[in-house]
């Protein structure tokens, strides 16, 4: 066979098989309505996007877009897109690019079969692509890193699964890639971040006694976790709080205690979620250091702290959104001298106290 | 015929096959992709099976015997993804992990991330508390207004090169003596303290292994030659981890000094833990004397400093005059 008798072959298979299926679908279905046209075009025709485009993000996200489509017949061509992480554009060009796929002898049935319809997406031929390939190694080992992260107790476990989950050739990798990434873990809060992580997964209330910076006080709190974000070195829960009958971001370092309810709870819909913030619209001033010009490029390289004006000699003014007062006061001493806590007032207050009462205790008593 | 197209032909050819597909078979259906000379045909369908190997699709090799024929074939049960033999709290507690990670909008092969996370939904039959609590991660971080994009980028080629064991070549901003400097570095890996990466490697400029801050990188560029090929060899005795779990003190600057601290009571369990796992403690009235052995004072001192009124330093005398400098300078300046 010739690659022109191949390729005709493929061509008028299309055609003759498809008639009957094709019309009805025609309305609102690009994908459907030109789809060997598309096939026919020559490579180049679509050249300056695929040139954007990493030909092997592609293939990966085909390989997940046809089992998933299998798997939730009718969804939504915007859900799909969202799914695999494309606009809607994509979607369709990669649903074009997906009907040119088969294998010999090309007979209409031989290849793959996707069509939109109302805009909704339904697979007639998958030819066994209704699931989709093992890990990649890059991919267990990024999952096995976060696992890592976040320090959950079923670590070890994770990590041996996703193992199994790799193509046997290709474990040594995954083997050697998990030993290159550290993503850290914050041991001493393993066990709070690891209940909380639980009574996410299981839609379990949490009752915590949690340190309020804006009232320096401990409360109780009943709270239905909806998940966990991690921002300028520190984690947060974010879930909504019944008492006050809004979600809220609560530092994870400030839960004293945390034990999960018996209740569940429904989960939040995408609308309410769409609307979470970590840090509240009016989180107040933010907090202003001065730094000095040793002090100036370790600060400004750390996640969060943003670049107010430069000073001379090397030195700057930076800001932090949502750093409390104690925070601040930590962070300016942390750099050794080289920093002070200059706005708002109240965390210059703070700031101004605690060298004070650290210096008393250095000083001998009654100098 | 697209590359593309190509191996997904190639891979519905193999899994509908009966028995293993020989090699004239496969030639005889891709005319012009594995026409030609044998040579070079064997090459590119190698490459194509390294590929499809790399998409997490492995095709095997059969020698055959009396009853299958020699050829190619892609497994079933190698192929498709199988279900994680995980209790499904464990699977969940994956799902969320990997989202938090996605979304702190900086983690290492983030790209196979979002596919492995994609995929996780069918090894696990995710709840869909999972799922939105994944979808709440994303949307936090959307908005928290870090734009930080070439960390980002910079991470997802690390990870790259550091898969690949590829050298990279650095403009890198020294913090200490702040002067860009450019440096041929072996990336053994990556880690994460305090919420901002850093890469550990084999710096040619310095002849040892050091460590860059991620954000300070300016630029970087992975070399581009024979792309398969490793450059270099990470050395036996390194550790990721050890590396990470270093404290600021134990930064190799001086010989080791025994310090000690007290800490006034209540102690928070994160405050006992930040002496690190090497730290010596000794309850004293209700509070704690912590003993370490520093080879970096300074970075004692700071992380003394930052924890306030509730630590001071005891020994050594040089260090706790130093602490002493430090606050009553920034007091005169303050009053």
């Amino acid at each position: 066979m010739t690659r022109t008798a191949r390729g005709s072959g493929r061509a008028a298979a299309r055609k003759a098989g498809k008639p009957g299926k094709a019309a009805p679908a025609v309305p609102a279905a690009p994908a459907a309505s030109a789809p060997r046209a598309a096939k026919e075009r020559p490579p180049k025709a679509r050249g300056s996007h695929a040139a954007r485009t990493d030909p092997r993000e592609r293939l990966r996200r085909v390989l997940f877009l046809v089992p998933y489509a299998v798997r939730h017949p009718g969804i939504p061509v915007k859900d799909l897109a969202r799914r695999c992480g494309c606009t809607e554009k994509e979607l369709v060009e990669d649903l074009d690019f997906l009907l040119g796929v088969g294998s010999p002898p090309f007979a209409p049935d031989d290849f793959l079969d996707l069509y939109v319809e109302r805009d909704r997406v339904y697979v007639a031929l998958h030819q066994s692509f209704s699931r989709p390939p093992r890990f990649t190694e890059s991919e267990a080992a990024a999952l096995a890193a976060a696992a890592q992260g976040l320090g959950g107790e079923g670590r070890e476990r994770a990590v041996e699964a996703l193992r199994d989950a790799v193509p046997r050739d290709r474990r040594a990798s995954f083997d050697e890639l998990v030993g290159r990434i550290y993503a850290g873990a914050p041991p001493a809060r393993d066990s709070v971040l690891g209940r909380l992580q639980r009574a996410i997964a299981d839609r379990h209330s949490v009752k915590l006694a949690y340190h309020s910076a804006s009232r320096d006080a401990e409360t109780e709190r009943v709270v239905h976790p909806y998940t966990l974000a991690q921002r300028f070195g520190h984690w947060y829960l974010y879930g909504h709080d019944a008492a006050r009958g809004k979600a809220l971001a609560f530092r994870v370092d400030r839960i004293r205690d945390c034990a999960a309810l018996p209740d569940r709870f429904e989960a939040p819909s995408e609308a309410e979620l769409a609307r979470a913030r970590l840090f509240s619209e009016p989180s107040g001033e933010p907090v202003r250091l001065r730094l000095g010009p040793q002090a100036a490029p370790w600060a400004l390289s750390r996640p969060g702290i943003a670049l107010a004006k430069r000073t001379e000699k090397g030195g700057a003014v930076v800001e932090i959104r949502g750093a409390g007062d104690e925070w601040a006061t930590r962070l300016a001493l942390s750099l050794g001298g080289d920093a002070e806590v200059i706005a708002p007032a109240s965390a210059r207050r703070h700031f101004v106290e605690a060298v004070r009462r650290t210096l008393a205790r250095y000083e001998p008593p009654g100098s | 015929m697209q590359k593309d197209q190509r191996l997904l032909d190639l891979a519905a050819l193999l899994l509908k096959a009966a028995e293993p597909v020989s090699w004239r078979e496969i030639q005889e259906q891709f005319p012009e992709d594995y026409g030609g000379t044998d040579e070079a045909a064997i090459r590119k369908f190698e490459r194509d099976k390294a590929d499809l190997l790399e998409l997490g699709i492995p095709v095997r090799y059969a020698a055959g015997d009396e009853d299958l024929p020699a050829g190619y074939l892609i497994d079933r049960d190698e192929f498709y993804l199988p279900d994680l033999k995980l209790p499904p709290e464990d699977l969940a507690l994956l799902y969320v992990a990997g989202s938090a990670a996605l979304a702190s909008g900086a983690f290492p092969y983030s790209r196979d991330l979002a596919h492995a996370l994609s995929k996780l939904s069918f090894a696990a039959r995710a709840p869909g508390a999972s799922e939105a609590a994944a979808f709440a991660a994303r949307r936090l971080t959307a908005d928290a207004g870090e734009p930080r994009p070439e960390v980002a980028q910079w991470i997802e080629e690390l990870s790259r090169a550091i898969a690949l064991r590829k050298r990279v070549h650095l403009a890198y901003l020294g913090a200490e003596r702040r002067e860009r400097t450019e440096r041929d570095v072996d990336p053994y890996g990556l880690f994460q303290k305090g919420g901002a990466w850093f890469l550990a490697g084999y710096c040619h400029l310095r002849e040892d292994i050091r460590t860059f801050h991620v954000s300070r990188i300016e630029a970087l560029t992975v070399n581009p030659a024979a792309p398969r090929t490793p450059d270099f060899k990470p050395r036996k005795d390194f550790s990721i981890a050890a590396y990470a779990t270093r404290e600021a003190w134990e930064y190799d600057v001086h010989a080791p000094v025994r310090c000690r601290v007290r800490l006034d009571p209540p102690i928070p369990a994160e405050v006992l833990a930040s002496f690190g796992p090497r730290a010596r403690t000794r309850e004293e009235g209700g509070g704690a004397v912590i003993e370490v052995d520093a080879t970096n004072q300074e970075g004692l001192l700071r992380h003394v400093l930052a924890l306030g009124e509730r630590a001071e330093i005891l020994a050594p005398k040089a260090l706790r005059e130093r602490a002493r400098e430090v606050l009553s300078t920034l007091a005169r300046r303050l009053a």
